[in-house]
């Protein structure tokens, strides 16, 4: 009896312990290999176990961990145990860093950092955005599966409150679907890029740990994002490699502006979509009437929350954007069939079906509709996307064999 | 003077011996036309032994000498040697050859018995049949797998602009876009929907 209390004890005790000390290894490997400057929270490495309950574990089980934490006087990692004002506050500081990442401007050197279905993709950007205006970018893929090219320069205006657009996935749109899937809590302070930051932390309902956040502590502007798998692993990284924010940034968008300008002057190989916005629930009525099987929310609890159509040389295609406020996924459907040949892009099998994939991106043909769905997502999310959608569900041999000979009996029926 | 009349086959064949042998011998010995007549037997066995010789090994031409050799067309060795051997009176040896080889019975001229070229005719039907069968079956599979497949038109045909999509999806999503993929001209631009 004395000895099962005993191997019990211990178990209690050593167990969290060991788990804590793989993720904390696990962490610093993956670290190590994005080679980002590392970011720290008030001077204690950020690269322990957040949270040590994994993502399958039961209530019991977490409270239980959450317990032995607080005896051994280190933080208390599972959400349940976070007290109230730390969640308030963690949503307060994202919310103002999707106002802050529009009206603030900057210029940054941005790292981005995937894992995609092609595997992973790095691209470094240089951005330069006006406070309450015009954002700049230019991005160059440094690794990827498929070959890319060198530059893509990419202009976009966001001024006023329709404009989405924030720096690393925090935009007000994305904030409010947030608050519905996940628990944010405010960390205290860190530091990335050499600046003083806030640490937030996104969990799952439950008790995983999602995302991590550093926020400008002066501007409020995100500085660096961290996107956690349901095994702790990170399968994303997006981070300021060198920002600065103010006047000096406004005034060097005037110059990038205007080479740009002459370069997209000079190129008139493609073709301005003007993307109209639509209701979500009313674009998907509009689809099912049109025989546009779309729909109204994707695996992984995303829900569709914007939607826009645009005419293209092609014809008609509509997006549907479906997210949870972390993992965006964008689905653009239209009329017709892929070509025969796809230069840049990979075909393989995406979920049982036949698809073509280049870096986050995957598109595939089902009789009469191509798909393309582009991913800030893991990348099983993104093959239960694939499932979730329409798919090429040609007959099988019997099937289509039925078929032929009911339509040879057809043909040659006299009373047909 | 008489002549040897069928002992002169015999002995051509060799089939006397004694002294029925050796007075078969003098006398053509003594007698020219016995002589000159053994010695055309003798010529006619040799050719007709030599012709079904080499033909033995040729499987239709056997059978065709089978067929041939009782009421076949003139002509052919074997049937034009059956009937000078009979008009010679002796269609032992010849005879005996063709009938190793296959023979009609007497009652029906038409049906072939007790030798293994009696059922090639019922076996080569039995492979018309057989791929007959298989091809009709082919053929009605195969037409019916094509017309089985998908009768919808597929509307044109699109490489994803991806160029676009990824600006869209970048503007949505609060992130820089990714710069895929290789048909894309080095500067893209590109400018998002404004209010």
């Amino acid at each position: 009896m004395r000895h099962g209390l005993l191997i019990t004890a211990v178990a209690t005790v050593t167990v969290p312990g060991l788990l804590a000390m793989l993720a904390v290894v696990g962490h610093e490997h993956v670290a190590a290999e994005a080679g980002v400057n590392a970011a720290s929270l008030d001077g204690t490495p950020l690269s322990g176990p957040f949270p040590v309950a994994p993502a399958t574990a039961r209530a019991a089980v977490r409270n239980n961990i959450a317990a032995v934490q607080r005896a051994d006087g280190v933080p208390v990692t599972v959400f349940n145990r976070v007290t109230v004002s730390q969640k308030v506050e963690g949503m307060r500081l994202l919310d103002s860093a999707a106002a802050a990442s529009l009206s603030t401007s900057y210029h940054g050197t941005e790292l981005i950092s995937q894992s995609s279905v092609d595997g992973s993709v790095k691209t470094v950007s240089q951005v330069w955005h006006q406070g309450g205006g015009v954002t700049l970018v230019e991005t160059s893929d440094t690794t990827s599966a498929a070959a890319r090219p060198a530059n893509v320069s990419v202009a976009s205006s966001d001024p006023a409150s329709e404009s989405p657009e924030g720096v690393f996935g925090v935009t007000k749109s994305l904030m409010a679907l947030l608050g519905k899937h996940y628990v944010a809590v405010d960390r205290g302070g860190g530091t990335a890029v050499g600046r003083k930051a806030a640490v937030v932390d996104l969990y799952r309902f439950d008790g995983s740990l999602a995302a991590r956040y550093w926020l400008d502590k002066q501007t409020e502007v995100p500085l660096r994002r961290e996107l956690f798998g349901t095994s702790d692993e990170v399968i994303s990284q997006d981070s300021f490699v060198q920002v600065k924010f103010g006047a000096l940034a406004v005034s060097q968008i005037a110059g990038r502006g205007a080479i740009l300008a002459q370069s997209h002057a000079s190129d008139q190989s493609v073709a301005q979509s003007a993307w109209v916005a639509a209701e979500p629930g009313q674009i998907l009525t509009s689809l099912a009437g049109k025989g546009w099987p779309v729909p109204g929310s994707l695996p992984g609890n995303l829900p569709l929350y914007a939607a826009a159509s645009a005419n293209t040389a092609s014809g008609e295609v509509v997006d549907l954007e479906y997210s949870d406020g972390l993992y965006v996924v964008s689905v653009f459907a239209q009329r017709g069939t892929l070509a025969a040949k796809m230069p840049g892009w990979r075909q393989v099998n995406v979920g049982g079906q036949q698809a073509f994939v280049s870096g986050h991106s995957v598109t595939w043909a089902v009789p009469g509709f191509v798909y393309t769905v582009i991913a800030d997502a893991p990348p099983q999310t993104v093959t239960q996307v694939v499932k979730a959608l329409p798919r090429d569900n040609s007959p099988g041999v019997l099937d289509r064999l039925g078929r032929g000979f009911i339509r040879i009996a057809r043909a040659f029926n006299p009373f047909g | 003077m008489s002549h040897l009349g069928e002992l002169l086959s015999a002995l051509v064949d060799g089939e006397l011996s004694g002294a029925e042998l050796d007075r078969a011998n003098a006398h053509v010995a003594a007698c020219g036309a016995c002589r000159v007549e053994a010695n055309a037997l003798r010529r006619l066995k040799h050719e007709l032994r030599a012709l079904a010789e080499v033909n033995d090994s040729n499987d239709i031409t056997r059978r065709l000498l089978a067929m041939g050799s009782l009421d076949g067309p003139p002509g052919l060795a074997g049937p034009g040697a059956s009937v000078q051997a009979r008009q010679l009176g002796r269609e032992r040896g010849p005879r005996r050859r063709v009938r190793a080889t296959g023979e009609r019975s007497m009652g029906d001229p038409y049906s072939y018995s007790g030798l293994p070229s009696g059922r090639l005719p019922g076996r080569r039907r039995g492979r018309y049949v057989l791929w007959s069968t298989l091809t009709l079956v082919v053929v009605g599979v195969g037409t019916a797998f094509g017309m089985g497949g998908s009768s919808g038109s597929t509307g044109p045909q699109i490489t994803p602009q991806l160029e676009v999509y990824d600006v869209q999806h970048a503007i949505t999503s609060g992130d820089v876009p990714f710069d895929d993929p290789t048909d894309v001209p080095a500067r893209v631009p590109v400018v998002a929907a404004t209010p």
